[in-house]
């Protein structure tokens, strides 16, 4: 066990008592749900883009998490672009017993904040962050 | 409450996991936002500039000291409490958030 993902690991299980949110943005693929990194999470949400090899590692994470009993294990649909993408995620989804959480479209202000090197700008909620908002009332946060 | 958040490289769940750190932080919870990739970007993703990001220290092995569980097993644990490690390795960003980063070339410890 690689010592760095021991202290994160450590950190979130000593935080039980704590009334402080946790937002952990995971390494890409699934080897952090092998090292247990994940143990002590509350809720694992698994981005999926509308590409059937972002779906399928998508499903491999949900299982992961499920096998870690990780109490609440969904998806998030990113960056759709029409109705027949977010079919296509839904229909995958359903198929394997998937919760979506939200659906959020793909976005022009966000890609040019990330080609630019900054953060999107949250003022007005455009209809990405709104869609992610709903993941945080669908947590009742 | 504790949220991971995963996916395949490309998918976009740093810019979810920035931008749902951000919103919860806005809906007046205290959030830490966790960059545990190693190749970390979500320092961006919250809005601190290129030059803060350097600063950030990484959470490393150094955080964690031999000690015994309740059953008297030797096991590994934090050194010092949660909040005092978010004080000491945290970066705040913005109102009730703090950014922190996990270490990435690190071996030591747990073996």
């Amino acid at each position: 066990m690689c010592g760095a993902h021991a202290a994160v690991r450590h950190l979130l299980g000593g935080m039980q008592e704590l009334n402080v949110i946790t937002v952990i943005d995971m390494e890409a693929g699934l080897e952090h749900l092998s090292r247990g990194t994940d143990r002590h999470v509350d809720a694992l949400l698994v981005v999926a883009e509308p590409y059937f090899k972002a779906l399928e590692t998508a499903r491999r994470c949900v299982e992961l998490g499920r096998e870690l009993k990780i109490p609440r294990v969904a998806a998030v649909a990113n960056k759709f672009r029409s109705n027949r993408d977010l079919e296509v995620v839904r229909k995958y989804a359903a198929s394997h017993n998937i919760e979506i959480l939200a659906e959020v479209p793909y976005d022009d202000e966000i890609q040019s904040a990330d080609l630019a090197g900054s953060a999107p700008d949250l003022g007005e909620r455009n209809a990405a962050a709104a869609a992610i908002e709903k993941v945080a009332v669908a947590l009742g946060l | 409450m504790k949220i991971a958040i995963a996916g395949k490289g490309g998918s976009g769940k740093t810019t979810i996991a920035g931008i749902l750190a951000r919103l919860l932080a806005q809906r007046g919870h205290e959030v830490w936002a966790i960059d545990a990739d190693s190749n970390p970007n979500l320092g961006l993703t919250v809005g601190i500039p290129a030059e803060a990001r350097r600063k950030v220290k990484p959470l490393e092995s150094g955080l964690l000291k031999e000690g015994t569980d309740e059953k008297g097993q030797r096991t590994m644990q934090l050194a010092i409490p949660p909040r005092e490690v978010a004080q000491k390795f945290g970066m705040p960003v913005a109102d009730r958030l703090t950014l922190l980063l996990m270490g990435t070339v690190d071996h030591a410890g747990e073996g």
